[in-house]
């Protein structure tokens, strides 16, 4: 088993990218499980806990339900873009895990030495970027084609707010990535250990990573920023019309950007898969060291996501003026300051 | 081989997809066929060892700028028109020169390429990473690259005293696809003027009722 063989490369590859596929599939599962959960605990309700050991086989019975139902095209949509919109948010939801450092290099006995981290290239933040900026497309074009006023409100919403947080989204990682002068993410994640956990970017950067939060949160759709598809205004936004696997297709690519973009903020901001002590109780390069870090960056995802779920819980909505006057008028001139100090500090500090 | 492969794969989008863009009718479909040719020439210059131009073409143009077509597209909500013939008719012959101007151009490129003694950089070079492109942005061509950030800066303060001076729709209601019109105050309270919010099922609707008579407005009734 050598890695340098091209073919033994491309294999390891694709099981790489099965499991992490699975793994994100299974994540996205349970979320919306403990979404339910947590949600109705904040509400003082149960929730599921009828299907399987508590309710864990209730996503399941949801998905198998899901299917099942009618897979309905409104009768004078544009079908192909009817069709193509969920494909696109899927899609480009899925297309990010790739640059994801999930675990440190490991040498595994027999196999070599190999980054946990399926591809790595120069450009791995822009490449985040770019393919975050295409899925807004999906939700805009659901909208467009669905010949539905609710859906048409939705899918403009939808594009609105994330052309306008995207902005705020990009400039609160400037920080980070002047502090790191790299844009891959794997060496990102590696300058941030060692000082037994205090070289996190967190710490050096604490505007940029609230900023950051909120930006992404509104990135992704979610409560207080659910405007795209506000259920007591808009029936259900811009997937009124979408039915069967192309609803789940949606609802997929939703849970997926939560947790990609959870990730984001992990490697960036909260030093990716380092675990203060670690390396000293284990050593680096082994395995249980791998294995303490990688749950180390799940358990760091798993609190993003239950902030989301949080927030979702306490939070009222925004109405869209105070949505769109909070991104341009506090978000990016904030974001914009924190560069603006970031970079100042860094030049007289190094010189 | 492999390589020869995707380069066919990627060229053939890319021109597929230029097709599709000026043979489309819809123009929601032109659209989606030129954000198609952007991906495809990002996935070529990925191939030349240029990621972050592509990174960057993806970000700007297919993320950006066409999202911002999508939605003028999907906000005017444009009906089928059957293409006018007999206007501009001089506009073929112009088109079908320029063209061959390109394809000369582009012939004489390729050309003087094939031809030219100088030696191609060897493969490890690091033109197209972010390092270098930096280095050269803020070092070289520093006086370039800030000259066009002032001439982006007065693209956008032109296209805000335009948009202001000659659309009174605009700064008064909003005109949404389908059936009504939104005051502005609904949309931004505080924003409003004292002209009268309307409601009206198109943009002709809309100036009868409030008074107002806007010559240079798209005429779309």
């Amino acid at each position: 088993m050598d890695f340098n063989n091209p073919y033994i490369y491309a294999a390891g590859l694709i099981v790489a990218m099965t499991i992490a596929f699975l793994t994100i599939m299974l994540l996205v599962a349970f979320t919306v499980l403990a979404e339910r959960r947590v949600l109705a605990f904040i509400q003082g309700r149960i929730g599921p806990n009828r299907v399987g050991f508590g309710g864990v086989l209730q996503p399941f019975a949801d998905f198998i339900k899901t299917m099942m139902k009618e897979d309905l095209v409104p009768d004078q949509s544009t079908r192909f873009v009817f069709l193509l919109a969920p494909m696109v948010a899927v899609v480009t939801a899925i297309m990010t895990l790739i640059v994801y450092p999930f675990g440190p290099t490991v040498t595994i006995p027999g196999l070599g030495t190999f980054p946990l981290v399926i591809a790595r290239f120069d450009v791995a933040l822009l490449y985040l970027l770019g393919v975050t900026s295409v899925g807004v497309y999906g939700i805009a074009l659901a909208g467009w084609s669905s010949n539905n006023k609710y859906s048409l409100m939705g899918g403009l919403r939808s594009a609105a707010q994330m052309i306008s947080y995207e902005l705020a989204l990009g400039l609160a990682l400037i920080g980070v990535i002047l502090i790191a002068s790299t844009l891959d993410l794997f060496t990102i994640v590696e300058q941030q250990s060692g000082w037994y956990g205090m070289q996190w970017n967190i710490f050096y950067q604490p505007i940029g990573f609230i900023l950051y939060l909120i930006a992404a949160i509104a990135e992704t759709n979610r409560v207080p920023f659910d405007l795209p598809e506000a259920e007591t205004e808009l029936v259900a936004g811009f997937h009124t019309e979408y039915s069967s696997i192309k609803f789940l297709l949606f609802f997929n690519a939703e849970y997926i950007n939560m947790i990609t973009v959870s990730m984001l903020a992990t490697t960036l901001f909260l030093g990716g898969w380092n675990v203060p002590f670690a390396a000293y109780l284990f050593g680096p390069g082994t395995i249980l060291f791998a294995i303490v870090s990688v749950i180390g960056f799940f358990a760091k995802i798993l609190f993003f996501l239950f902030l989301y779920i949080w927030l979702r819980g306490t939070l009222p909505r925004f109405r869209f003026d105070q949505l769109m006057n909070f991104g341009w008028k506090f978000l990016l001139p904030a974001a914009i300051l924190n560069i603006v100090v970031t970079a100042t500090v860094l030049f007289f500090t190094t010189g | 081989m492999i390589t020869t492969l995707l380069f066919i794969l990627f060229a053939g989008m890319a021109i597929g997809c230029a097709i599709a863009m000026i043979s489309q009718s819809n123009p929601l479909y032109s659209a989606i066929s030129l954000i198609g040719v952007f991906i495809a020439l990002a996935s070529l210059y990925v191939m030349l060892a240029a990621p972050f131009i592509a990174a960057v073409q993806v970000i700007v143009y297919a993320g950006a700028i066409m999202v911002l077509v999508i939605f003028v597209i999907m906000l005017l909500n444009v009906e089928h028109v059957e293409p006018r013939r007999k206007r501009l008719k001089w506009l073929v012959p112009a088109a079908v020169a320029m063209a061959a101007v390109l394809i000369a151009e582009t012939a004489f490129i390729l050309y003087s390429v094939q031809t030219s003694q100088a030696n191609l950089r060897a493969s490890g070079s690091d033109v197209g990473l972010t390092h270098s492109i930096g280095v050269g942005l803020f070092t070289t061509y520093l006086l370039p690259f800030e000259i066009t950030s002032i001439l982006l800066l007065m693209a956008i303060v032109g296209a805000m005293s335009l948009a202001r001076r000659t659309n009174i729709l605009s700064a008064v209601a909003r005109v949404v696809p389908g059936s009504q019109v939104l005051a502005m105050d609904l949309v931004n309270p505080g924003s409003t003027s004292d002209l009268p919010a309307v409601e009206a099922d198109t943009t002709a609707e809309v100036r009868r009722l409030m008074g107002v008579d806007i010559s240079n407005t798209r005429n779309e009734d």
